[in-house]
């Protein structure tokens, strides 16, 4: 756990100045076809500073972490602010005051060896050896990570956190019968937490595996989808990427300011009435948000950003310098991944609410179309215009599941493809495992149900 | 304070005490200063000070490796034990390995001092140029930054390198806008040693802030076609860099699943194509001196006139598949010009589409890909005729290496890669 030795030197700098140690952890270890390719433990830390001057910002970061250090940064901090105002200076008055905030972790962090993730990737490998021997080839991931924060603001703010993370990931492949390589990955359970929380018997999870196999054998028979636009599902673990990838990004204030989509239609109708779309904090549908924050980098105490309402476009997420531009209140999205980073405008749980129907009764609903279960990565532009890779899902035909399908890419314009929007499921699914990437990478979760609408298909 | 060598050879003792046989590691310390442009305003200056240690210990032919930023003593011995701790509970492999002795090298490359208050003039020269030259471009977001690193390597048969270079660099994310019109996003990265150019001419940016303005009448178009593609400098890096990842890379290498793993000395491409990683070509900027493997890097060829001529392999893969390493670890790639001009490439087509940027899923195991071509154009008869938006493109990344139509005369360095413009055939354009 970290100590404080940042003291109160940050109370002496006049304005909003934060000052941050943080550390970083990662644990992975990699099996590839029965061989241990990647055996990794890392930590980074340190400690930085950032101070604000008539509009313009002062940051400076240090590997060291003790007084000395915590003073340097400081003062280069503002040395940086000063510097900056005086060539480029915007003459901007100072940030408006906030609430103060006071976190206390509840858990201390928890160090799990190497050798546990050693044994819960080699038990599972062999699992998929012994059971699935004629597999072209088989990976298992096994890791971790997390961000121990200490933050104390000018103000007088204070926030110390801890946001661990662990996962086992399989990725299956097959040959086909005409010699071309297909492959799947799967998630294992796996959150917010240590290792050992989910993983003390990864036997658990060899279902997920047999069904992982099963899907595999699936697409080995599977058919080319036609390209073109046409019905889609979007099965409810495909839902946050669209949160995320295709709204979530065009909302986020820095990107509004930058010329998104999202600017010219504040108020506006940008999708079906049936969705509603929130940026999660720490509580979500009355539990716990997946990955919770309770402050966000600048000392903001976090509350949930309400985006999309019933169709309507109702805000932003900010930082505490464009609320202020917007006229806005900052709601905790000013979040930082290492020690060296500034706080970046960021999503945290970000999902669209669940509706009132059953997936069957939203299969049924299509003559002709796909239901897209799996994909491995998406964008999305500031215009609004997405896409996703999509690895794994089926024809739909005359309200029936069809064949499985091959990999292809699906793609369409947000707002537009949000107004198609006519049937949601009544459940809901959060995928927590991954990255955003904007500059600096961060730990996010995304959510929502199963989505009838219309999409553009990659096809062959 | 010690000087990197010495923390190296602490270390590596370190390692040794706690039970290491062979034992390797690589100390690094960085300097960084950075200025962030946000809608076009300076918005931020960052000054970045990191340490770092990476060190590998084999025990019994099993591996563990550690890094960490902290140079004090008792955090490198913990972190040593641990590292000893993670080989103990690996697994016995006969390729893990550190690099044998050759000769001990040092290396410098690139600007060692920064001229702050030279690089903020020809910072603020830049915004005004973009502003004045290109008015419906939107400078996103600009981060640009000096930053110096020295590194060294040790390992426990003696092998030693240092490298201390400095450089500085550009990364703009941009787009185009016209009252209610906007386009999508591009971006741009280029890497400098000196400030003696204006920042406006480095890399092909002029061309991309041009085209973004067209972009500003893309329209979709309906129908679907089989054409030829020509990739823009930064777009091709990606659509190679895709292909090798599936055919030449460690992890397809060993698992077996390149569709290349038996091409080694055959044809995989056009005898046009010639793709190779050059971190020695005296354009590039701040690139590797040695691998991290231990080993002095070389340029290599991946391909050399459609002929696959070496792998993109560690030296683990190496040893596990019983090939030859790479020459190095694979950056700063080039692919030789032809002998066209790109407006005699486009002359010669009939139909088919320009390609400034890719948004698309991973390619699958076998190379098939399919995804967005963004900030495109469509070619017909000879001629660029219309911006064209939410247009899709697919393909097969070794079909496509086949088919190469011809490769433009014209190189753009950005200071990470030298790279012309490319033309393909067989590629599926799809619009609405």
């Amino acid at each position: 756990m970290l100590h404080d030795v940042l003291h109160d030197h940050i109370r002496a700098v006049p304005g909003h100045a934060e000052v941050r140690a943080q550390t970083n952890t990662r644990r992975a270890v990699s099996i590839v076809s029965g061989n241990l390719v990647s055996n990794v433990r890392s930590e980074s830390g340190g400690v930085s500073a950032r101070a604000y001057k008539n509009g313009v910002w002062g940051f400076s970061s240090t590997a060291d972490y003790d007084e000395e250090a915590v003073k340097k940064v400081i003062k280069s901090a503002q040395d940086n602010a000063l510097f900056l105002d005086s060539r480029a200076g915007k003459g901007k008055p100072p940030l408006p005051s906030l609430a103060l905030a006071n976190y206390q972790v509840e858990r201390d962090f928890v160090d799990v060896p190497q050798k546990i993730y050693i044994d819960a990737a080699r038990q599972v490998d062999a699992y998929i050896a012994q059971k699935y021997p004629a597999l072209a080839s088989r990976s298992v991931v096994c890791r971790s990570d997390s961000m121990e924060k200490l933050l104390k603001t000018s103000e007088g703010g204070f926030a110390h956190s801890i946001m661990p993370r662990a996962y086992i990931y399989v990725f299956l492949s097959t040959d086909t019968a005409d010699g071309e390589t297909l492959e799947l990955f799967e998630v294992l359970g796996g959150g917010a937490g240590y290792f050992t929380d989910y993983y003390a018997d990864p036997s658990v999870f060899y279902d997920k595996i047999d069904r992982l196999y099963e899907q595999l054998m699936q697409k080995r028979q599977g058919v080319f989808p036609e390209a073109g636009v046409c019905d889609c599902i979007l099965d409810a673990s495909l839902a946050g990427m669209l949160a995320h990838e295709a709204v979530g990004h065009t909302v986020e204030a820095d990107l509004v300011l930058g010329g998104s989509v999202a600017g010219r239609n504040l108020g506006k109708p940008v999708a079906s009435e049936l969705i509603t779309m929130i940026d999660f904090a720490h509580t979500a549908l009355g539990e716990k948000a997946p990955l919770p924050l309770y402050v966000d980098e600048e000392g903001t105490v976090c509350k949930d950003e309400v985006l999309i309402k019933d169709g309507i476009l109702t805000g932003y997420m900010n930082n505490r310098e464009t609320a202020v531009h917007f006229g806005m209140e900052p709601k905790g999205n000013a979040r930082a991944h290492e020690f060296s980073d500034e706080p970046l405008i960021r999503m945290r749980n970000t999902a669209i609410l669940p509706g009132k129907n059953k997936l069957e009764e939203m299969i049924s609903a299509i003559d002709h179309g796909y239901y897209f279960l799996k994909t491995g990565n998406g964008q999305a532009d500031t215009t609004g215009e997405f896409m996703f890779g999509i690895t794994f899902g089926y024809e739909i035909k005359n309200g029936k599941i069809g064949a499985a399908i091959r990999d292809t890419t699906i793609a369409g314009v947000a707002f537009e493809m949000l107004k198609t929007v006519d049937m949601l499921s009544d459940d809901m699914h959060w995928d927590t495992s991954g990255y955003c990437g904007k500059k600096q990478l961060m730990p996010v979760s995304m959510g929502g149900p199963a989505i009838k609408c219309k999409m553009s298909v990659g096809g062959r | 304070m010690k000087t990197n060598r010495e923390i190296a050879l602490f270390v590596l003792d370190a390692l040794k005490n706690a039970g290491a046989e062979d034992a390797q590691c690589v100390i690094s310390t960085g300097v960084a200063d950075e200025l962030n442009v946000d809608s076009g305003e300076f918005s931020l200056m960052r000054s970045l000070f990191d340490n770092k240690i990476t060190m590998k210990a084999i025990k019994d032919k099993k591996k563990g490796v550690i890094s960490i930023n902290s140079f004090l003593e008792d955090a490198i011995l913990n972190a040593a034990r641990q590292c000893v701790e993670s080989a103990e509970a690996s697994v016995e492999d006969d390729a893990v390995c550190i690099s044998e002795f050759t000769e001990n090298r040092g290396f410098e490359a690139g600007a060692l001092t920064p001229d702050r208050d030279r690089f903020f003039d020809r910072l603020q020269e830049y915004l005004e140029d973009v502003k004045r030259e290109y008015p419906k471009i939107i400078l996103e977001q600009v981060v640009t930054d000096y930053s110096s690193v020295e590194t060294f390597f040790a390992n426990t048969n003696g092998a030693e390198y240092s490298y201390r270079h400095g450089n500085y660099a550009l990364n703009t994310m941009f787009s185009a806008h016209d009252g209610e019109k906007s386009t999508s996003f591009n971006y741009c990265d280029v890497s400098f040693d000196d400030l003696d150019s204006k920042i406006l001419d480095l890399g092909m940016q002029r061309d991309l802030y041009k085209r973004s303005e067209e972009q500003l009448e893309s329209a979709s178009f309906e129908g679907k076609f089989c054409g030829k593609a020509v990739f823009a400098p930064l777009c091709l890096e990606d659509f190679i860099s895709m292909a090798f990842d599936n055919f030449v890379s460690d992890m397809t290498m060993i698992d077996g699943t390149s569709p290349w793993r038996y091409s080694l000395g055959t044809k995989v491409a056009s005898e046009d194509l010639t793709v190779s990683y050059v971190p020695l070509d005296p354009r590039m900027v701040g690139s590797e001196r040695y691998t991290g493997d231990g080993y002095i890097s070389e340029n290599y060829d991946v391909i050399r006139d459609g002929i696959l001529n070496s792998f993109s392999l560690s030296e683990y893969a190496a040893r596990k598949t019983g090939l030859q390493r790479a020459k190095n670890t694979s950056s700063c790639m080039a692919v030789k010009p032809g002998n066209k001009s790109l407006a005699d490439i486009i002359k010669g087509i009939d139909r088919g589409i320009l390609v400034y940027r890719f948004s698309g899923g991973s390619p699958a195991v076998n190379g098939d890909f399919s995804g967005v071509a963004k900030n495109s154009f469509l070619i017909e008869n000879g001629r660029i005729t219309k911006p064209v938006t939410e247009t899709m493109i697919s393909g097969n990344l070794a079909a496509m290496l086949k088919h190469v139509v011809a490769i433009s005369s014209e190189v753009v360095c950005d200071g990470s890669n030298a790279l012309p413009w490319a033309a393909f055939d067989g590629i599926t354009v799809s619009g609405k």
